[in-house]
């Protein structure tokens, strides 16, 4: 069994947003028809039922993660890795980053917004992942200068794929 | 049926048609080559670039990539004991232990043969099927359509997510988030709040390409290790040449894997995993020699590759037939399919016949690209092994957002992208699947739909949803399904208990 504090934390989420979205089931215009079938009545049977089965889900998470506390705790003492703590920052990094080239798509244009959102995602798990780690400061300038070109290449070449042979407009 | 083959046949045979094909199936190739990229990723995206397809011409694409993903994963599998996809976890018993004598070329040949024969044979099992379903089919109305999408929501649920009300909490929120755009009876807006992007319901693309794509790219980030470097080894490969004559005299185990692939194809939410595991375990069953699987046996890879590729024929018989999806790749494709505005289903066969055996063409066609692409190309799909995985994540993501942003030049489509990502990556992450999710993002609709009209046309009574025969058998076999499956997860929770307190 998987010992993830975030099972039982998704499953309060579950709960929390069934909760909502009953709610604001619950707001929608009661326009009935033939069968008493309004239009909040799917989303109030599921939420409701998202929230009936979240609750054994939860029930059960946490009764897993309590029962390995021990286990854990001994881990916790004598485990020590860097792994799960690098892992955690790239996913965050990159979850920032596609959120960032999201934001800055249309403003900024493809070519610079994805210029960008390559080089920084390259370089960053790079970086995060302790590639760099070791390496003299020419292969570092090096290697950023390389994944610098790979941005560019690979933006410009998707533009005209995309552009000239299907016709696909890209925000300029 | 003759006429709906000639018109198919026309619509396949261009030039246009035959390469859109080609490439989907280079592509599917390429995906299954690298650990940790599916086939459902590879359609998903894909599909932006079918947009301005002929229907024939964008679905053979996509069945194209399903079918070079099908048969790629088998190389990481013999030359590196690495599976490419889940399908071709069963190939590593046998195609590696040839690979270390030396043999990969051999191995690589059997499994490429054996996967078009799988998918040969599965496309002709799939153009007999599927019409009589469908032609039976034709005798549904809103109680059964109504009953068949909940047991397609029950069946997928209870096997994707790692227990049945996992599943089946992803199947809801799929659902849920189909209601959301206004109501299709009484014209009320749902949870739109004033986002006119919303209007029209969720969009199905960013909904696909989110769940498929972009939450096995956070996936891919959490788990990146820079020193994980894969390379082809010791193994030296120009030209993988087809093994016909030594596949067919293991025509036992091609057999296993045809029938195996075929019947465990349209069970819903099965997949390739599983197909390829009972192959084996036939094969080996009625072989002359079952010491000698394991130990890098033909036979072995045979079974395991030819399932694999028959397996999606199979699947692809409820998906065309009834609109009901086998697995998450063909889920994917039925997307792809209303995006090209085809409404799977028995009215498909009796509207679009053209269309519907061009598809089946398409698909036989997509078998012989990938058997000459695969020959060929062989070298070079050893090659994408080693392509650095931090640039191809970076890649990806593009080609998603361009994707998505194709669809109307619409941002909000991005965002609804990124929504459906975090969501799929935390699904995923915490056993609920996101097969569920999609398939009750288009089965939603339909159960809603047809349970108002048939209260409607009942006038209110809800009765005919559980007397009419076909409705009642739907509704029963999810129940029963429901209740084994509980029961089976009850059972598997008190092992688990037994286990901690003895520990």
């Amino acid at each position: 069994m998987d010992r993830d504090i975030g099972k039982p934390l998704f499953d309060i989420f579950l709960l929390v947003a069934s909760g909502i979205g009953f709610y604001y089931a619950t707001t929608l215009p009661s326009i009935t028809s033939a069968g008493g079938i309004t239009p909040a009545f799917f989303p109030k049977l599921l939420s409701g039922l998202i929230f009936v089965c979240a609750v054994p889900c939860f029930i059960r998470d946490s009764l897993e993660w309590l029962s390995q506390r021990r286990e854990r705790d001994y881990e916790a003492q004598n485990v020590r890795s860097d792994g799960p703590k690098s892992a955690v920052a790239q996913w965050l990094f990159i979850m920032a980053l596609i959120i960032g080239y999201a934001i800055i798509f249309e403003r900024l244009g493809y070519l610079v917004s994805t210029s960008l959102f390559c080089f920084l995602s390259v370089l960053g798990m790079v970086m995060l992942s302790g590639e760099f780690s070791g390496m003299s400061a020419v292969n570092k300038l090096k290697s950023g200068l390389g994944y610098l070109a790979f941005s560019i290449i690979l933006s410009s070449s998707i533009f005209f794929v995309f552009t000239a042979l299907f016709n696909i407009p890209l925000p300029n | 049926m003759l006429a709906g083959y000639i018109e198919g046949l026309s619509m396949v045979f261009q030039l246009g048609t035959l390469l859109a094909i080609a490439g989907g199936t280079l592509l599917g190739i390429i995906m299954g080559v690298l650990p940790g990229l599916t086939s459902a990723m590879a359609i998903a995206l894909l599909l932006p670039v079918t947009f301005g397809m002929p229907p024939v011409m964008g679905i053979g694409m996509l069945l194209g990539a399903l079918c070079g993903a099908g048969v790629s994963g088998s190389i990481p599998a013999i030359l590196l004991n690495i599976p490419g996809t889940p399908s071709s976890v069963a190939t590593t018993f046998d195609g590696y232990p040839m690979a270390q004598r030396g043999e990969a070329g051999r191995a690589l040949g059997l499994a490429i043969v054996a996967s078009f024969s799988g998918g040969v044979a599965s496309m002709v099992i799939l153009s007999l099927l599927a019409p009589p379903i469908a032609e039976f089919a034709l005798r549904f109305g809103a109680a059964e359509y109504f009953s068949l999408s909940i047991f397609g929501l029950v069946i997928i649920a209870s096997v994707a997510g790692k227990s049945l009300l996992k599943g089946l909490i992803a199947g809801f929120i799929g659902f849920f988030a189909s209601t959301i755009g206004t109501d299709p009876i009484a014209g009320v807006d749902r949870f739109t709040f004033g986002q006119l992007s919303l209007l029209t319901g969720i969009n199905i693309l960013p909904a696909l390409i989110g769940l498929f794509a972009i939450s096995q790219i956070l996936k891919n980030a959490f788990e990146y290790d820079p020193a994980e470097k894969l390379t082809a080894g010791k193994h030296k490969i120009d030209l993988a040449r087809p093994r016909f004559v030594e596949t067919f005299r293991n025509w036992r185990a091609l057999l296993a894997g045809i029938g195996s692939g075929s019947v465990v194809g349209p069970v819903p939410g099965a997949g390739g995993s599983i197909a390829s595991l009972v192959a084996y375990d036939q094969a080996r069953r009625f072989s002359k020699n079952p010491e000698k699987f394991g130990s890098g046996h033909s036979a072995g890879i045979v079974s395991v590759e030819s399932a694999n590729n028959a397996l999606l024929g199979g699947a692809l018989i409820p998906t065309l037939a009834l609109g009901i999806p086998g697995e998450a790749a063909t889920a994917v494709l039925l997307g792809g399919l209303m995006i090209q505005g085809i409404t799977p289903g028995p009215m498909l066969f009796a509207d679009q016949s053209g269309t519907i055996y061009g598809i089946f063409l398409a698909y036989l066609v997509a078998n012989f690209a990938m058997l000459l692409i695969m020959c060929l190309g062989i070298k070079v799909f050893v090659k994408v092994l080693m392509v650095p995985r931090k640039q191809l994540l970076a890649a990806i993501v593009v080609f998603c957002f361009i994707g998505v942003y194709a669809v109307d030049g619409d941002v909000f489509n991005i965002y609804l992208m990124l929504a459906f990502g975090v969501l799929g990556y935390f699904l995923n992450r915490y056993g609920f699947g996101t097969a569920p999710v999609i398939l009750g993002l288009i089965l939603g609709p339909i159960a809603e739909s047809n349970l108002r009209r048939g209260l409607q046309t009942f006038q209110g009574d809800w009765t005919p949803f559980f007397t009419r025969p076909l409705s009642a058998t739907f509704l029963l076999i999810a129940l029963l399904l429901l209740a084994v499956t509980l029961w089976q997860n009850y059972r598997a929770y008190k092992k688990d208990l037994e286990e901690i307190k003895s520990a």
